[in-house]
């Protein structure tokens, strides 16, 4: 809460979400399964989302992007640089998403068209958003993919997804969502599929976007160890509650929450120092 | 993949001969196993005549030794005489056929594909509005319905009682006189098209890949022409050679029906009169169709599928 409130007329401020609650209309019944989340986030810094499977971590974000299925709906409110995302309509939240927020997803090896070759799937989205040539917008797709460390990136435009490894694309991913140069970037569980080399490698490419490139980054992870290596604050959910709110810093040395408390034992002995 | 394709081709072309073989043999075997033949009739010939006939036709000589002496002779292409039309060889009878056959199926088969997967489309992204509950519904009823059912019953109903098209009739091929053949051998593939194609278009649009490209804020026509269309048609490329199958069998009764000089109708009336180098040349026909058919689906599912390799 402290956190909030510190953040009323900071002109760094990217996002603030108030009082979000996400439902699903099902068969059994409504369920509500995101219980007024409050959160904030601003530019250049990322924000951790722990909590284990089921907790609503994914969901809190696709009701923010519109992207949550055709059963469910929220309420709240989550401002985007002045702009409600909420209530707004999927059209104008349209003129937003790919090109000021990027989304990442978990599974990358499904989420990329089968039939389309990786530079159309990159450039489509500067032709639509910024109206580009296909030539400048293949040219962008090559520069989006030099910050990925994607290497031989010309040869990579003409391929398809099948031809290329989970870590190569994953980081296709990245680069689909810096196409249109972001301000916030929401990345669910981006490592959970890929091995720990690679996995450090994509971290390390979250670092540098915060840093060099002042975008807010939003990661969604059920992993520890992730959220410490990379966040400025973390917020840790458990059915659809936000039970702890802080810094980084505070919330893993000192946590008040019995469940982050919990959460925080579950980590090997052998791995804190 | 230009030689991929050829070879593939090739091969494939190869593989179809005895593919062929093995359905003429079947053919034949079937044909001359069926009780009468071409020549008997109510009223019994002298025997000099029919050991003439019989003679003349081969059919006085073993049945391995008829079967050696017709696969020589198409070989060549020559697909023998007609034992019904005198003075006609198959050939010119497949011939005269063919025109109206290829209409009336190429025809059907693009319509049937280009309304179905319209409405299949359309279906899937508005599912479980009115729209998608009727379509599917009197698809349900194209499906229930055969062709024999429906043919009279348009012919009835747009010829007879509206008065609007002729009830049958070739004539010269003009387009009204098709209008109700084509319909009648649609509908049943539309029916079963559509529905294919809205089960593989909701399956398509709540996948992976269609979150991300909604996440990327294109449109949603956008999206449906360039993420969901080439995915979600691939089982309809599959169905195809059965489609067209289905179209082969339809069209024979429906040329039957409309008095279509079609070559479905030279099946039907050959297998009753046992012409048997009739029958056997429409059936060959029809079998190098849908292998062609088939090859014809394979290559477009590589086209379209980058990840299938032929």
């Amino acid at each position: 809460m402290q956190l909030t409130q510190k953040n009323i007329n900071n002109s760094n401020l990217l996002l603030k979400v108030n009082n979000l609650s996400v439902f699903f209309n099902t068969p059994e019944g409504n369920i509500q399964v995101v219980k007024d989340a409050n959160f904030s986030l601003n530019k250049g810094e990322c924000l951790g989302v722990v909590g284990e499977s089921g907790s609503g971590k994914t969901q809190t974000f696709f009701s923010i992007t519109g992207l949550l299925s055709s059963n469910g709906y929220c309420k709240g409110s989550a401002i985007f640089k002045g702009f409600d995302l909420i209530t707004s309509s999927e059209e104008e939240k349209r003129r937003y998403l790919g090109k000021s927020i990027g989304f990442i997803f978990q599974d990358p090896m499904t989420s990329l068209t089968p039939h389309m070759k990786i530079g159309k799937q990159l450039s489509e989205i500067a032709i639509f958003h910024e109206k580009l040539s296909s030539k400048l917008a293949m040219e962008r797709s090559l520069e989006v993919l030099d910050i990925v460390k994607m290497p031989k990136s010309r040869d990579l435009i003409n391929s398809y997804p099948h031809e290329l490894s989970g870590g190569m694309k994953q980081r296709i991913m990245i680069a689909i969502s810096l196409m249109c140069r972001p301000e916030l970037i929401i990345a669910d569980e981006p490592t959970t599929a890929l091995d720990v080399t690679t996995q450090s490698e994509i971290l390390s490419i979250f670092n540098d976007l915060k840093s060099n490139m002042n975008i807010g980054i939003i990661l969604i992870s059920h992993n520890i160890g992730v959220i410490a290596e990379t966040s400025d604050n973390v917020a840790v959910m458990k059915n659809g509650l936000i039970v702890e709110n802080g810094s980084t810093f505070n919330v893993l040395t000192n946590p008040k929450d019995e469940y982050t408390k919990h959460l925080l034992s579950c980590i090997p002995p052998w791995l804190e120092k | 993949m230009r030689t991929n394709m050829i070879k593939f081709i090739v091969k494939r072309l190869l593989i179809a001969i005895p593919t062929l073989l093995v359905i003429i043999a079947f053919g034949f075997i079937m044909m001359r196993v069926a009780p009468g033949g071409p020549f008997t009739s109510e009223r019994a010939l002298p025997p000099e005549i029919e050991r003439n006939i019989q003679e003349a036709y081969n059919l006085n000589k073993p049945i391995w030794e008829q079967f050696y002496i017709y696969i020589k002779n198409l070989s060549v292409g020559d697909f023998g005489p007609s034992f019904k039309y005198k003075d006609f060889t198959v050939n010119e009878l497949i011939l005269s056929g063919l025109p109206v056959s290829v209409t009336l199926g190429l025809s059907s088969i693009i319509i049937s594909l280009f309304i179905g997967c319209f409405l299949g489309i359309v279906a899937a992204i508005k599912r479980n509005t009115y729209f998608d509950y009727s379509v599917m519904s009197i698809s349900l009823i194209g499906i229930c319905i055969p062709s024999f059912v429906m043919a009279p019953l348009l012919s009835l109903f747009f010829g007879l009682y509206l008065g609007l098209l002729p009830t049958s009739g070739w004539n010269g091929g003009n387009v009204l006189n098709l209008i109700l053949p084509i319909t009648a051998l649609s509908l049943p593939q539309i029916a079963v098209i559509s529905r294919m194609m809205r089960a593989s278009t909701i399956e398509v649009l709540n996948s992976n890949f269609i979150r991300t490209a909604r996440s990327k804020g294109l449109s949603p026509s956008y999206i449906v022409r360039k993420h969901v269309i080439r995915a979600s048609i691939l089982p309809i490329i599959e169905y195809l050679a059965p489609a067209s199958a289905g179209l082969m069998t339809g069209s024979i009764i429906v040329e039957q029906i409309f008095g279509l000089p079609g070559i479905g109708r030279y099946f039907v009336v050959g297998a009753l009169q046992r012409d048997y180098t009739l029958v056997s040349g429409v059936m060959i026909l029809y079998a190098s169709l849908l292998i062609a058919l088939i090859l014809v689906t394979d290559i477009l599912r590589a086209l379209l599928d980058p990840r299938v390799k032929l």
